[in-house]
């Protein structure tokens, strides 16, 4: 088979997503109080309504309504006023009613759209680019300095209910294939779910990645789920077709499943494209059928074949009301839209003058951005002084200390503003190396101390008393003669022996600038 | 007035609605259902164009919602009372290989 | 000593307890040992109570016995039987179904519940068609209840046990089911009064549903004092059911005013109906002369659509019962076919086994009706009818306080008389309009009619959330015509009294 460049430079893809994410933010399940937790003992988070026990009806969690119009506005959706539930039959033991509540033609959020900025290698993906020059628009995306940036329409956003979990016995690994039994667990049943549909707008695997990685940041931002793809409160499938470059009709899509990380996504997609493109160039055709993508083979296995398309026999579910959202409750969700990452760090580079890609890395890892402002807020007039060190503090090593500790983002570190601020200043100043400030860093953040006590206690904080330090070069200079002849004969390399016997003297806490500096005008 | 529905029309219905019927009970079936498709003639009585449809009775009612606050669930034991099969606090069911691999 | 509960009302047992006649226990007791000796003939009851009425009944008498009076609710010491779709815990729910023989659900529903803390003698279970599909409860997987007024007939149904129970005095209350005239026609096949209030007035959690756009549960009394009673007991909102409202009205206030001023419709396509028997038409005729008499304005209103609500209930009652029913999959519960090697076997040997042939027959032509393409022209089309049929009651309503009309073409059929499914949907002809428009009616009895000699009613249609209204002529009838009598044969001692 092609690389995937190989085959882009004939076959354009045609990619959209579905992307479900569970409301995990929530208490209490879509339709009924029962509580939402993952990881439980089986069957002990059921009432009635989610056994779908007989007489038992549903009631909608108002919450979950706000939450669902929350990530329409998030999107750019409109929200429609008014829709309705529907039923959507088909028998499957996980699902306690054999009918799963989802929405109808109308969802609460319909016709938005998210930018993606792709750069770095992934923007090679896009064909055709090259040569291109920034603020140019071509193939539909404008071209920024370091890659370029397209929007990608949404076609909706709807509501509906998870499925509980099946465990099936007796096959391998505990696959459906050769299983004799299959459990079933109703504890995730009735979970409220959002399912994104979009536009087949993404072009490449690196777009669709993207997407995914903006959308879970925008739920994140805005609160209404962990999206966590290993967990699988974050779920997406994908469809994928080529045609030939410049053809306008669309080819026969295949759609791609089990994809449980952003990577899947990729590679998932990346191997299906090169896959169809294979087919064809074969003189064969594509069958459309669902994939299901085997991250360890990684290739993509055919599931069933669908030879009609699926009848649900979709129509409004009688015991739901209908809705008719009001305004005020519309904008009572508007007033609780955070600022969202994007928008976020175009504020840092216009008020703080981040470079664009710092910016957006602290609006990308999960916590900085809030950490960020918390620090700019206490360092008040000197926050643009202090932007880029503390951005630096956090990109660089918060980064790697929670890295390090496999820390679940920010929950298990307990940072202060304050604290960063004061590291920062004090590298700033000079007072301490930027490797100090590592080390200190590292021990504030482990044991939850506050910075001025550890360098003290350490002893790190770096003289930098100009008259303290020509006394200690002199002093150096006195008992190396010889080797400061050899210096002003032409052997300037011995200018790192001098700093080295001035940092001995000083316990390693004299500033190497001022040294140098000092160093300098006695050898001119 | 409704379509003829020939037998194999009927046995592709109960496979949709999970009934399984013999032969002579799918020949039965067929002729109740046409018959009562026939009957419903009155669907088609009035001119409908325009009308709008009633999906819940005594309209008016919209946007009934409850708080996102915690009940108490069932214990499993209890979960599990009616359950024709389980194990281990699951409830069980035979192979599901040929049931739509969508999941 | 015998109390004589067969002839007494909800309110005189009431009352009884209340003033220290007898003792709640005493009431359940005879309550039981009345149904054990006088069921076998009707077989009204599924499953008798015995021990949640006789420990009801204890409670009720420590609370007297503690000077609590004030605490006992308005159906303190009243037997009430609960139509077998209703869920109960420590009975079981069955639906007359062999799908759900034996399944004891885990939850009680609401109606079931309002009951039992007004403090009432839960006294069991009633037979009913099988999941409430039909019209005489000879679909029950249990076989037929029989009309206490001529054994060899139908009660009618689906509610046929609840409206038999009543009948045969067995219970003062019972409370039924009414999704097409399910409460309405075997009330007027018993003779007893039988409520179907509002869509929404009472809560349908916990009733297993048929036709969830049409379901609603009301009391079948033999008094209309009772009804009202019970009503009052049952209305108002439940925040388990969305389509649940809270219009609660005291149902009792207005039944005796009587009927001068009131302007009460007679529907001229319904007395000119095909197949509406002259014994039926002469019923009506006279209930709304005696109406007349008493000071009401009769006045004749169109329902242009109505002749259309047959067809688009045999739409939308099996369309909802199609997906309502596929929850039973012997997954959960429910009966299982064992040894199946397949989940797809488990599935049809288990559902074949487990439902009757109308239950196969509803949950097949709604499958096909839902089904794409047969979609657009059935059930959105009956859906456009609902619209219709509702705006033509809604004018209908702006001319009149209430419809008379007849409640069932005819009187009890025979058991084993209608063999034909679509000829036994013609029982249905009067009534399914009003579970589509969603509104109330009820069967009131009047009598027995002229040539067959068994009971007829008439049914008094009411506007949305104005059950008083049929309450209220429904009273004055029973004045002109005298309470609802227990059947003969089935009246104790006292009942001459």
């Amino acid at each position: 088979m092609k690389t995937l460049e190989e085959v882009l430079v004939d076959w354009e893809a045609v990619i959209g997503l579905e992307v479900h994410a569970e409301l995990t933010t929530l208490s209490t399940k879509m339709f009924c109080g029962c509580r939402i937790e993952f990881g439980a003992e089986p069957n002990v988070h059921t009432c009635p309504v989610c056994l779908g026990l007989p007489g038992a009806l549903p009631v909608p969690n108002r919450d979950a309504i706000e939450s669902i119009v929350l990530a329409g506005l998030a999107t750019n959706c409109d929200i429609e006023k008014r829709s309705m539930f529907y039923r959507k039959n088909y028998m499957y033991p996980d699902m306690a009613k054999n009918y799963q509540i989802t929405q109808g033609p109308v969802a609460f959020c319909m016709r938005g759209w998210l930018d993606l900025d792709v750069e770095g290698p992934g923007a090679k993906e896009r064909f055709g680019l090259t040569g291109a020059k920034p603020g140019q628009t071509c193939d539909g995306v404008s071209v920024t300095e370091e890659g370029y940036r397209t929007r990608v329409g949404i076609t909706r956003i709807h509501m509906e209910e998870d499925a509980g979990k099946m465990v099936h016995l007796g096959g391998e690994g505990g696959r459906i294939a050769g299983a004799t039994r299959s459990l079933v667990d109703y504890n995730r049943a009735g979970t409220p779910l959002i399912e994104l549909v979009t536009e087949p707008d993404l072009r490449t695997p690196e777009e669709a990645r993207l997407f995914m990685q903006e959308l879970a940041r925008v739920y994140r931002a805005i609160g209404i789920s962990d999206c966590s793809m290993e967990e699988g409160s974050l779920r997406c499938d994908g469809n994928v077709s080529i045609r030939r470059r410049g053809d306008v009709t669309l080819g026969t899509k295949t759609e791609l499943k089990n994809v449980n990380s952003f990577k899947s996504l990729h590679d998932g997609l990346t191997y299906e494209i090169r896959r169809q493109a294979h087919v064809l160039e074969g003189g064969g055709s594509v069958v459309q059928e669902t994939r299901h993508w085997d991250p360890a083979a990684k290739w993509t296995v055919a599931m069933r074949a669908k030879e009609t398309a699926d009848d649900y026999r979709l129509f409004p579910d009688p015991d739901l009301a209908p809705f008719d959202l009001s305004d005020e409750f519309i904008e009572s969700v508007r007033s609780r839209l955070p600022e969202l990452p994007g928008r976020k760090a175009q504020r840092f580079v216009d008020s703080y003058g981040l470079l664009a890609r710092d910016a957006r890395q602290l609006v990308e890892a999960d916590g900085f951005a809030d950490l960020f402002d918390g620090c700019m807020a206490v360092a008040g007039p000197r926050a643009a002084q202090l932007a880029k060190p503390v951005a630096n503090l956090l990109i660089n090593d918060v980064a790697a200390y929670l890295n390090e500790r496999g820390a679940d983002g920010m929950a298990d570190a307990s940072i202060r503003p304050a604290h960063l601020v004061e590291l920062a200043s004090a590298a700033l100043a000079g007072e301490i190396s930027s490797r100090q400030a590592r080390e200190v860093l590292w021990v504030v953040l482990a044991e939850g101390r506050d910075p001025a006590g550890v360098i003290e206690e350490r002893g790190l904080r770096q003289i930098s008393d100009v008259g303290a330090i020509e006394a200690v070069v002199d002093a150096v200079l006195a008992e190396n003669p010889g080797k400061v002849e050899a210096y002003r004969a032409g052997k300037t390399g011995l200018a790192g022996f001098f700093v080295g016997q001035c940092m001995k003297r000083m316990a390693g806490k004299g500033n190497p600038r001022v040294i140098n500096e000092v160093l300098g005008s006695r050898l001119a | 007035m409704g379509p003829h529905l020939t037998e194999d029309d009927v046995r592709g219905i109960a496979e949709v609605a999970r009934i399984g019927l013999t032969e002579d009970e799918l020949a039965r079936m067929t002729v109740d259902l046409n018959a009562i498709v026939g009957s419903l003639a009155g669907i088609f009585e009035y001119d409908l164009e325009g009308v709008s449809p009633t999906f819940h009775p005594i309209g008016g009612l919209v946007n009934v919602m409850r708080e996102d606050a915690e009940t108490p669930s069932f214990a499993q034991r209890q979960a599990l009372s009616g359950a024709p099969h389980e194990q281990e606090g699951f409830f069980a069911v035979p192979s599901i290989l040929g049931e739509d691999g969508d999941r | 000593m015998m109390l004589g509960l067969a002839s007494m009302t909800a309110r005189e047992i009431r009352a009884g307890l209340l003033a220290g006649e007898f003792s709640a226990i005493e009431i359940a007791r005879e309550a039981l040992e009345r149904v054990e000796r006088e069921d076998v003939r009707v077989r009204a009851f599924l499953e008798v109570s015995k021990k949640l009425a006789l420990e009801a009944a204890a409670r009720i008498d420590a609370a007297v016995a503690a000077g609590r009076i004030l605490e006992l609710g308005p159906l303190a010491g009243v037997p009430v039987a609960f139509k077998d779709n209703m869920n109960l815990v420590g009975t079981h729910t069955t639906c007359a179904s062999k799908m759900l023989d034996g399944y004891a659900s885990p939850y009680t529903a609401t109606c079931v519940q309002r009951c039992l803390d007004a403090g009432c003698i839960p006294l069991g279970k009633l037979n009913m068609d099988e999941f409430a599909f039909g019209s005489s409860t000879e679909s029950s997987a249990f076989g037929p209840t029989r009309n206490p007024w001529d054994l060899d007939r139908v009660p009618g149904g689906s509610s046929g046990g609840s409206a038999a129970a009543v009948a045969a005095g067995l219970s003062p209350l019972a409370l039924g089911s009414d999704t097409g005239g399910s409460i309405r026609q075997p009330g007027s096949f018993c003779g007893v009064v039988a409520v179907k209030p509002t869509y929404g007035a009472v809560s349908r959690y916990g009733v297993v549903a048929f036709g969830s756009s049409l379901d609603q549960v009301g009391p079948l009394a033999r008094t209309v004092e009772d009804a009202a009673l019970a009503l009052n007991v049952l209305a108002g909102h439940d925040e388990r059911d969305c389509m649940s409202q809270d219009r609660r009205v005291d149902f009792t206030a207005n039944l005796g005013e009587g009927v001068a001023g009131m302007r009460i419709g007679l529907v001229r396509s319904f007395m000119s109906a095909e197949g509406l028997s002259s014994e039926v038409r002469a019923k009506v005729e006279e209930a709304a002369a005696k109406l007349e008499a008493a000071g009401a304005k009769l006045e004749e209103v169109e329902l242009p659509h109505v002749k259309a609500a047959m067809s688009a209930y045999y739409v939308l009652g099996p369309c909802e019962a199609y997906s309502n029913l596929s929850r039973f999959d012997a997954v959960r519960y429910g009966h299982r076919t064992p040894g199946c090697e397949s989940l797809a076997e488990q599935y049809e040997a288990s559902r074949a086994e487990g439902f009757g042939p109308e239950a196969r027959r509803r949950i097949m032509l709604g499958c096909y009706l839902l089904s794409s393409g047969v979609y657009d022209r059935y059930y959105y089309r009956a859906q456009q009818i609902r619209t219709l049929i509702t705006r033509d009651y809604a004018e209908a309503f702006g001319k009149v306080d209430c419809i008379l009309a007849p409640v069932a073409p005819t009187t009890a059929f025979g058991i084993g008389e209608i063999g034909d499914p679509t000829e036994m949907y013609l029982a249905d002809m009067f009534t399914t309009s009003i579970n589509i428009a969603g509104n109330g009616g009820m069967s009131m009895p009047v009598g027995l009619g002229c040539e067959s000699g068994l009971p007829v009613g008439v049914q008094l249609i009411a506007p949305a959330f104005r059950d008083e209204n049929m309450l209220r002529v429904a009273a004055a009838l029973e004045r002109e015509y005298g309470a609802a009598l227990v059947a003969p044969g089935f009246a104790d001692e006292r009942a001459g009294e």
